[in-house]
């Protein structure tokens, strides 16, 4: 069995807004193994973008409280200084593809200097050394030669995402965090950057942690998904499970509004908005716009119940209760 | 009213956007859309599936003349509306509806959802101010922003983007237009809105028995929506046919790559790659000669780099612009 290099408990991360407290990342608690990639997924709002970029500690200057612990490889990464997480952790460790980042490449600088950038900014590499670096990491994700010496308006955004992939990568990182990898991308370049990610993953025996608000883009590289609403993970399962046999009403209403080509079914969107995470409804927040709802969802947040083999659902569907 | 009847019929339509590198040189163009033929009838709804700088919006801008056509010829209902001067199209702005892209830019931020409605019956010099507000409300009512005096004294702001996205539905309706183009209506809408927002047009559209060009990338949306679907690659349209025949039988190389490179949910995917072909769409500026999806067709053979390919019944309602297949 692969060791567990990333494991979240309780984690919560809160912000300081005009209207009092907002608690983005609510008691996050889960476990990532070697080679594993976790997809969350979520509406925009839910809370999926603050809860990668807390991992990686990159708050925004309203920040209130971040609290629980992380561990990478069983050391508690949240209580390290900012010097020593920076210096051991960032970059070298865990690296992030950020959401639209192809469209934040520097346009004056070419694009192997970007590439090579983080090995002799966090790791002391001397120039020369992380320029061949750099190439390398350049040609394994499909990124000639001659295109490295070019400046980013010169290339596509395929090529762009491809840059920003390897950016990520040449650090050689355990885990990668992807933030919607491919939301501006046309489909078909799309799925060429799906299969890259794909193959780099095998190469390398990378951890992923997918976040996409696609639920049909997460079943190409999803091993584990968590559904996460209003801050929370509200269902935790291995994706033959998520598709197959969802636990959360959410869940399940959402898999009802994704279209999709080869079946024809009727499709059913979910009613409503999501819940102010400023004062979030009582019991449940899912329970306003549930179609399952029952009454004790009202009253009593759910626990974490067990739904079957590593697939947990905060959910009382199915469940006994008085 | 009769469906059969053709309501808009474009001819060998092109647009072209100048570009200029210096001044001795030759003008350079972007050929944004090259050659385009379609009828759409009374009542029918085509989807327009293209990637981005396919030139799909283009064509869709251009249909409303909101940009001017190089070349070709548009007809809405058999009057010829290509070169009408500016004051004389008032009559077709009021026979169509434009829904944008980004329903967050369309609507002007310091008017009221009322006076974002009335905007179009004021300019057009329809109805007092009673009757107005009861159109409006009927709109509002449509695309069901229900209790209407909740939203009718909004701002924009105030609307979330589904809500508003609605607003502009409704502000495309109101002048009850033969057609609506729809441009990418629900690309930068949530999920779980997205499919709300296009059962609300889809049931617009036969309730009033309009006529719509939907716009989009995606086709995973595309199935229950449209009557049509049309393949637009490189300023072209590639391949036309009735929504269930494209999709079951697809024949153009790309419109085949497009269909592969859609995810399903179906957790297998993670073990498997997808076939897609590389690069990406051309330059429009100077693209391939021949067919201009030939450097990334897998099927490519010699006249396809040489010969562009005419567009050529198959079956009926079904055309296609490519060598691999013969008229009949």
């Amino acid at each position: 069995m692969a060791d567990v290099v990333l494991k979240l408990d309780n984690f919560s991360v809160s912000y300081k807004t005009q209207k009092g407290s907002l608690e983005a990342v609510r008691n996050v608690s889960f476990e990532l193994k070697e080679g594993e990639t976790l997809a969350i997924v979520g509406e925009s709002g839910c809370g999926k973008s603050s809860l990668a970029r807390g991992i990686l500690r990159l708050f925004p200057r309203n920040l209130e409280k971040a609290s629980g612990k992380i561990y990478l490889d069983g050391e508690d990464i949240l209580s390290l200084k900012e010097d020593i997480f920076r210096k051991n952790v960032l970059w070298s460790k865990i690296s992030m593809v950020f959401q639209g980042a192809m469209n934040s490449l520097n346009p004056v600088l070419k694009v192997i200097y970007q590439v090579a950038e983080p090995l002799i900014v966090h790791m002391g590499m001397d120039k020369n050394s992380a320029f061949n670096r750099a190439k390398e990491m350049l040609s394994f994700v499909g990124i000639s030669e001659s295109f490295a010496e070019r400046y980013p308006f010169e290339l596509s955004g395929g090529m762009k995402q491809r840059v920003v992939i390897a950016m990520a990568l040449v650090t050689h990182p355990k885990i990668v965090i992807l933030d919607e990898p491919t939301s501006a991308l046309d489909v078909i370049t799309q799925a060429n950057i799906l299969n890259l990610l794909k193959i780099l993953k095998k190469e390398l025996n990378l951890t992923y942690i997918f976040i996409t608000h696609d639920i049909a883009t997460t079943s190409e590289l999803a091993d584990k998904v968590a559904v996460m609403y209003a801050g929370e993970i509200v269902e935790l399962s291995p994706s033959e499970n998520f598709y197959n046999l969802p636990a959360h009403g959410y869940t399940m209403m959402l898999l009802n509004s994704v279209p999709t080509l080869k079946t024809i079914k009727k499709l059913k969107s979910i009613p409503g908005s999501p819940p102010s995470l400023i004062s979030p409804p009582k019991g449940c927040r899912f329970h306003p716009r549930c179609q399952y709802v029952m009454d004790i969802c009202r009253e009593k947040e759910p626990p974490m119940f067990k739904k079957g083999e590593e697939h947990y659902a905060k959910c009382y569907i199915g469940e006994s209760h008085e | 009213m009769n469906n059969n009847e053709i309501l808009l019929r474009v001819e060998n339509l092109k647009v072209w956007f100048e570009i200029r590198k210096t001044i001795i040189s030759q003008p350079l163009y972007v050929k944004a859309v090259d050659g385009v033929n379609f009828e759409l009838k009374k009542g029918e709804t085509i989807s327009l599936v293209g990637e981005s700088g396919s030139g799909k919006t283009t064509l869709g801008r251009t249909i409303l003349r909101l940009y001017e056509p190089t070349d070709g010829k548009i007809f809405f209902e058999d009057k010829d509306i290509t070169n009408l001067p500016f004051k004389e199209l008032n009559w077709y702005r009021r026979e169509t509806g434009f829904v944008q892209q980004d329903p967050f830019g369309a609507l002007a931020p310091h008017f009221t959802v009322y006076r974002i409605l009335e905007e179009p019956l004021i300019i057009n010099k329809i109805g007092t101010p009673e009757s107005r507000k009861e159109m409006i409300i009927k709109a509002l009512e449509e695309v069901k922003l229900t209790p209407v005096s909740d939203f009718i004294n909004k701002y924009p702001h105030m609307l979330s983007g589904g809500q508003m996205q609605r607003v502009v539905i409704a502000r495309a309706l109101i002048m009850k237009p033969k057609l609506i183009i729809a441009d990418e209506p629900v690309s930068m809408l949530d999920a779980s809105v997205r499919i709300e927002i296009l059962d609300l047009l889809r049931d617009i559209q036969r309730n009033h028995n309009m006529s719509l060009i939907y716009i989009t990338h995606d086709l995973a949306t595309v199935r229950s929506f449209s009557d049509w679907i049309f393949i637009m690659y490189a300023g072209n349209l590639v391949e036309r046919a009735k929504t269930d025949e494209l999709l079951n039988n697809p024949l153009h190389p790309y419109t085949k790559a497009l269909l592969s490179a859609i995810p399903d949910p179906d957790p297998t995917n993670r073990f498997k790659l997808r076939e897609a072909p590389p690069g990406e769409p051309p330059n429009l500026i100077n693209p391939p000669e021949g067919c201009r999806f030939h450097p990334r067709c897998s099927f490519v053979m010699e006249i396809c780099k040489k010969e562009e390919p005419k567009e050529i019944n198959i079956a009926k309602d079904h055309c296609v612009k490519c060598w691999l297949y013969k008229e009949g």
